[in-house]
């Protein structure tokens, strides 16, 4: 793993601490920065993939990254990079543009991402023909920056990124925050739904870096009436709206900051870690704030050092 | 700046009501604050201040000029703000210039005071070599790098870190002249005096968001506020000077609480700002008396190369000296980075 530069003040003590720990969770061999030749067997057939570049003989970076083989392919894998959308990946959105019979959403990727009026599912699992009144309401379910969860569905010829929202469980997310973290951290996995019953907290991890964090809201009933759906999301009913009870805001909080600390640190980004983490948190009796400050840092690098050497 | 949707507003007001904001922090409540002083070597002063997101460099040049006539004996004293693009893509071009002289004038007002100079957190009749005729003029610049909201208060303590660095040549006027001509004078290489910054004041803004205010706000807090009110105070209390931004209007009442809770926290941000000040300072002699350990020019070279960099991240502007001194590199390079040295 490439060490990163942390924007903290850390004493003298915790600077052993944090280097020792760094040390023990570098993967020897596996990072190259520009230029730097890539070990290759030269006998094996092998595919010269993105980030490589034979020159005189020799399989040299140019890019600085990790080193990935798969199968008879060599490439390497930037950190940095935006998002790399695959089918079926689960992303968080933030709608951009609210066009004729699709919304534009940006998902750090290089392009925008089109979620098409007749990909979402307003009412029940029957399909129906999408009519020019759902077109002029529109508005009435997603406006500019409204951030919504969706799936990605395919590529069309031209290159742009189609999402699809047809599930219950995909669509409007309020009642929480947003926090944007690098794409890599979040890895593929069975289920980017989380919901915490302890804490009554749902947390989504959208491959595309972004990541929500908000009170439960219950899946809707998919046999419910149409005018009931979009009445719902009118913006009537904000103004009666109460707060967040203080409870759930601060388990909340405490989860946004652990990701915060994890993504600052450059550790993969999964349920279990983030669980500890806030765990560690609680036991420690650390202040929300203080979870951004540079002893937790420390402390949580000294714990997945720990881990992962077990 | 990105938008937010009702939901988040919505969780973002009721966090400031319940005094648990976003990032866990209660209402009045600062980001941890880092300062670095010495970033330019070319300058006599210069300091980089993060508050979280938010990162400003400030820098102060001083140069040789004549004090102006309704005031001869004071020197002289402008604050120019830049807010980079690389902060936001909106500020390039002539995106910023609003905000920049904004900026530049609620700074200005507050350092400076009034047209007679009182009121100064500066004394500006230090900066006096010769009444009516020669005087020190100092160019305060900062440069907006990175904006994650509270920039006034970043610049201030940008400033203040900057003053503490600055060393200004001490100059000797040689023999008496006729009145009308320019007085001969030296500038010493080698002696410096420093700067008195006790009286020079912080600003503090408050956010006002729905009905409560906070203090130091983020990006997108401040993307939902109602008005926000900044004020200056100095170390003995005394408000230097008073901003209001935003469309709605204020109870004079709130203002007067607002005031009143500034002054509160003034105290234990200007003894944060002090500490780190001096922690700064420490670690940069540490770092002045490694390179003189190491003892080659190579490294004076590297550190006066970076600098460059970061000095090249100035527009060029009529008074920003330290572009100008980027350009002068040639034959007075060696010259510069002995005397940044600080032998």
């Amino acid at each position: 793993m490439v060490m990163r530069k942390l924007q903290l003040r850390l004493n003298q003590t915790q600077k052993v601490r944090f280097e020792r720990a760094m040390e023990r969770l570098q993967s020897p061999g596996n990072s190259v920065i520009v230029t730097e030749s890539i070990p290759v067997n030269h006998e094996d057939a092998f595919l010269k993939g993105h980030g490589t570049s034979e020159v005189g003989g020799e399989l040299l970076a140019t890019v600085c990254g990790v080193v990935d083989r798969v199968d008879k392919l060599v490439y390497v894998r930037t950190l940095r990079a935006r998002y790399k959308p695959e089918v079926h990946d689960i992303v968080v959105s933030r709608v951009i543009e609210v066009a004729q019979s699709h919304w534009r959403v940006e998902l750090n990727f290089s392009q925008d991402g089109v979620l098409k009026l007749s990909s979402m599912n307003i009412s029940d699992a029957v399909q129906k023909r999408r009519t020019s009144v759902d077109e002029l309401n529109m508005r009435n379910i997603f406006v500019e920056d409204d951030v919504v969860c969706a799936e990605v569905g395919s590529f069309q010829r031209d290159g742009s990124l189609q999402l699809q929202a047809r599930s219950h469980k995909y669509g409007k997310l309020d009642k929480g925050q947003l926090l944007k973290v690098d794409p890599y951290l979040v890895k593929r996995s069975n289920n980017h739904f989380h919901y915490i019953e302890s804490l009554g907290i749902d947390l989504i991890l959208g491959r595309n870096g972004f990541i929500w964090v908000g009170e439960h809201v219950q899946v809707r009933d998919p046999m419910a009436v149409d005018d009931e759906m979009i009445s719902s999301y009118t913006y009537n009913t904000r103004k009666g709206q109460s707060h967040t009870p203080f409870e759930t805001r601060q388990s909340i909080l405490r989860i946004g900051n652990a990701i915060r600390v994890l993504s600052n640190l450059g550790f993969t980004v999964t349920l279990e870690v983030i669980m500890e983490t806030v765990n560690l948190s609680n036991t420690k009796n650390i202040d929300i704030h203080d979870m951004l400050g540079s002893e937790f840092h420390v402390l949580i690098a000294e714990n997945e050092a720990k881990r992962r050497s077990a | 700046m990105v938008g937010l949707s009702v939901g988040e507003q919505h969780f973002l007001k009721g966090g400031i009501a319940q005094d648990l904001r976003a990032d866990g922090r209660k209402r009045l409540t600062y980001r941890p604050i880092y300062v670095e002083t010495g970033v330019i070597p070319q300058a006599n002063g210069s300091a980089r201040v993060k508050i979280g997101g938010t990162d400003v460099i400030a820098s102060v040049k001083a140069e040789i000029g004549r004090p102006s006539s309704l005031q001869p004996d004071k020197g002289k004293v402008a604050v120019f703000i830049d807010c980079s693009p690389t902060a936001e893509p909106t500020f390039g071009g002539r995106g910023g210039e609003e905000l920049s002289s904004e900026l530049a004038l609620a700074l200005q007002k507050c350092l400076l005071g009034g047209k007679s100079g009182a009121g100064a957190g500066i004394d500006l009749s230090s900066l006096l070599i010769k009444e009516g005729r020669v005087c020190w003029d100092l160019y305060i610049d900062g440069l907006v790098i990175s904006s994650d909201g509270n920039l006034l208060d970043a610049l201030s303590a940008a400033i203040k870190a900057a003053l503490t660095n600055t060393a200004i040549p001490k100059v000797q006027v040689s023999a008496e002249m006729a009145d009308d001509e320019q007085p001969e004078i030296d500038i010493s290489d080698e002696e410096y005096q420093q700067f008195d910054t006790s009286s020079v004041p912080v600003i503090i803004t408050l956010t006002k968001v729905g009905a409560h205010y906070i203090v130091d706000a983020t990006a997108e807090e401040e993307s939902q506020m109602s008005s926000a009110v900044s004020i200056s105070v100095n170390r003995v209390g005394h408000i230097c000077g008073l901003t209001k931004r935003g469309g709605s209007g204020l109870d004079p009442s709130v203002i007067l609480d607002m005031i009143s809770v500034a002054k509160h926290l003034s105290e234990s941000l200007m003894n944060k700002l002090d500490s780190e000040i001096s922690a700064a300072e420490a670690c940069e002699d540490e770092d002045l008396l490694k390179c003189k350990r190491a003892g080659t020019l190579l490294t004076r070279l590297i550190s006066f190369l970076y600098s460059i960099v970061s000095g090249s991240l100035f527009k060029v502007k009529k008074h920003n000296k330290l572009h100008e001194d980027c350009d002068i590199l040639g034959g007075e390079m060696r010259i510069e980075v002995m005397r940044s040295a600080k032998i």
